[in-house]
């Protein structure tokens, strides 16, 4: 008669209450499909703390994110808020500059500090990301209310050395679907930047791409998010069978609970993104960065519980 | 002569003291095996047995040994807490549970290598600079954390004696954490301070039906399982979305 609250997750070797795993992907999945993240800097963490081990817990995420992010990506494409052409050059920087990242990392690893250069490189890039993206939307809603202009009228106020040293490279393309003219190169360069960082970082990457799409790439932001969640598919279909082959970390039982919540959860979050507008969809994605920033400095500076960890997850 | 007449009466005390510890506790645990399913949320394991008359007992429950390695966090710049080094602690114990008919410390010296702060003295741990009793007492705390280690005073109920028997049994909650594997559960009764018998019993835990299956493809069939895996999310996230989309076209 009773509804099992709790299965037995095979990989994880735990069981886990099936509403609260389902509620996490939920909540995940609004945000996700809000924003454009995949995620997986919330997830991962909160997964450890319902007894999930780190290795599984991230390469589970992977797993969900793969559903997770084709839902949203489904439901942007029929907003027409993905640019393809722009997702896949940046994908193919991003799978270069992975590669780079995973060998940048060993490197790291044999010199024997790169936790702390892990752990400093996040802190400081989410506080770098966060708090730039909270000031510039901040003055972008101010800006709004006092003149009533449109932020994207108010752009072309500075061409700056920026914009004429883009405009000044070779193999100029035309994204028509996020209204720009670039160099095939930006997307690539930039694609393949934050991949190293994400691979030294060990996530997805999903919040340092969007700002790069948004003030680098100069790209709106709605279409920013469904751009952002159509190459973290490809980027999560690729840890995840990686993630099986090599380590045998990923819990289809866990991604697959976790997934239903969160592809519902992206399908209500695009359709709430849609009402809001670029700026305040900026505001909340730095305002959520920075927390994430402050929990992490938090967990750097207070005594941890238990002076040891396992190896592995995020 | 007073050589060889020493010699034999420290071979027949010998072998007295042997026969005395070679007493056997019979026991009976109920279920006999545990069988891990897809509801699978922890299990109480039932345990009867008889020890000799006047002793108390204390039961051990521990198994699926393995090489755990770990980070050890320390401050980085006097400020920072980060992962810094690496050690491993070698076989330990995935589970390790502990009960006695009295609080272990009041059992004396006997029952000390059963406690979860006897037992962190058993393990090797690696490199050696590493292995320091922070270390050791710091692994402990973490698994009895994640509930995998537990110490639980007074969960042996003895019965009367009868004759130079006396009944006991308990009842002891396995983790919902459990790994798959052979578990040996373990009675000593203790009498005078001294192990008066020993039993032992072999619990087997093994996974059924659909963890089963999930299992055997992850480790044995990796590369199906991936794509599998990815197939079916990406299929499920198709599915949620075109749901919404019929419901947005109403």
């Amino acid at each position: 008669m009773t509804i099992p609250l709790h299965l037995y997750l095979p990989i994880a070797g735990n069981s886990v209450n099936v509403a609260a795993i389902f509620g996490l992907g939920g909540a995940v999945g609004l945000l996700s499909g809000i924003f454009g993240v995949g995620g997986g800097f919330l997830m991962t963490p909160l997964l450890i703390m319902m007894g999930i081990p780190p290795t599984v817990a991230a390469a589970s995420d992977s797993n969900q994110i793969v559903g997770a992010s084709t839902s949203g990506t489904l439901a942007h494409f029929r907003l027409g808020n993905v640019d393809f052409k722009m997702g896949i050059l940046l994908l193919v920087g991003g799978v270069i500059g992975g590669t780079l990242g995973v060998q940048v990392i060993k490197v790291l690893r044999a010199l024997g500090n790169a936790d702390f250069l892990i752990n400093i490189t996040y802190v400081l890039m989410l506080g770098f990301v966060g708090g730039y993206m909270f000031l510039e939307s901040l003055q972008a809603l101010r800006k709004n209310k006092t003149t009533a202009a449109s932020s994207q009228e108010s752009k072309p106020r500075k061409p700056s050395c920026y914009a004429r040293f883009i405009q000044g490279l070779p193999w100029q393309m035309e994204f028509q679907r996020s209204g720009i003219r670039l160099s095939v190169l930006m997307p690539l360069v930039l694609g393949g930047l934050v991949g190293v960082l994400a691979a030294i970082m060990g996530v997805g990457g999903g919040f340092i791409m969007v700002p790069v799409m948004v003030y680098l790439l100069r790209m709106p932001m709605h279409v920013v998010v469904g751009t952002s969640l159509f190459q973290i598919l490809f980027t999560c279909i690729n840890v995840t069978i990686m993630q099986s082959i090599e380590n045998h970390t990923v819990d289809f039982v866990l991604a697959l609970i976790l997934l239903i919540g969160s592809s519902l959860g992206a399908q209500i979050g695009a359709k709430i993104g849609k009402r809001l507008h670029g700026d305040q969809l900026k505001i909340l994605l730095a305002t959520l960065v920075l927390v994430v920033m402050v929990k992490m400095l938090w967990g750097l500076l207070a005594h941890p519980d238990v002076l040891l960890a396992y190896t592995g997850g995020h | 002569m007073r050589v060889l007449t020493a010699l034999s009466l420290a071979l027949l005390l010998l072998s007295a003291a042997l026969s005395a510890a070679a007493g056997e506790i019979s026991l009976k645990t109920t279920p006999g095996s545990v069988q891990i399913g897809a509801l699978y949320d922890g299990e109480t394991l039932h345990v009867e047995g008889t020890a000799p008359a006047g002793s108390e007992v204390v039961l051990r429950f521990q198994g699926a040994a393995k090489d755990q390695h770990m980070k050890q966090k320390g401050r980085a710049l006097g400020l920072l807490w980060m992962n810094l080094g690496s050690l491993s602690f070698e076989a330990v114990p995935g589970v390790y549970l502990v009960t006695a008919s009295k609080p272990l410390a009041d059992l004396g010296p006997a029952a000390r290598p059963f406690t979860l702060e006897g037992m962190r003295e058993t393990f090797k741990v690696e490199p050696v600079e590493a292995d320091t009793p922070e270390n050791r007492a710091e692994f402990v705390k973490l698994k009895a954390a994640e509930g995998l280690y537990r110490e639980t005073p007074e969960g042996v109920i003895l019965g009367v004696d009868q004759g130079a028997e006396r009944t006991f049994q308990a009842d002891i909650r396995l983790p919902s954490r459990l790994a798959p594997g052979v578990y040996a559960l373990e009675a000593v009764a203790l009498k005078d301070g001294q192990v008066a018998a020993q039993g032992q019993a072999r619990v087997e835990a093994r996974l059924i039906g659909a963890p089963s299956l999930l299992a055997d493809m992850a480790f044995g069939h990796a590369a199906l399982y991936g794509v599998l895996a990815t197939v079916i999310a990406i299929l499920a996230g198709l599915g949620i979305g075109l749901v919404f989309q019929s419901k947005g076209a109403h």
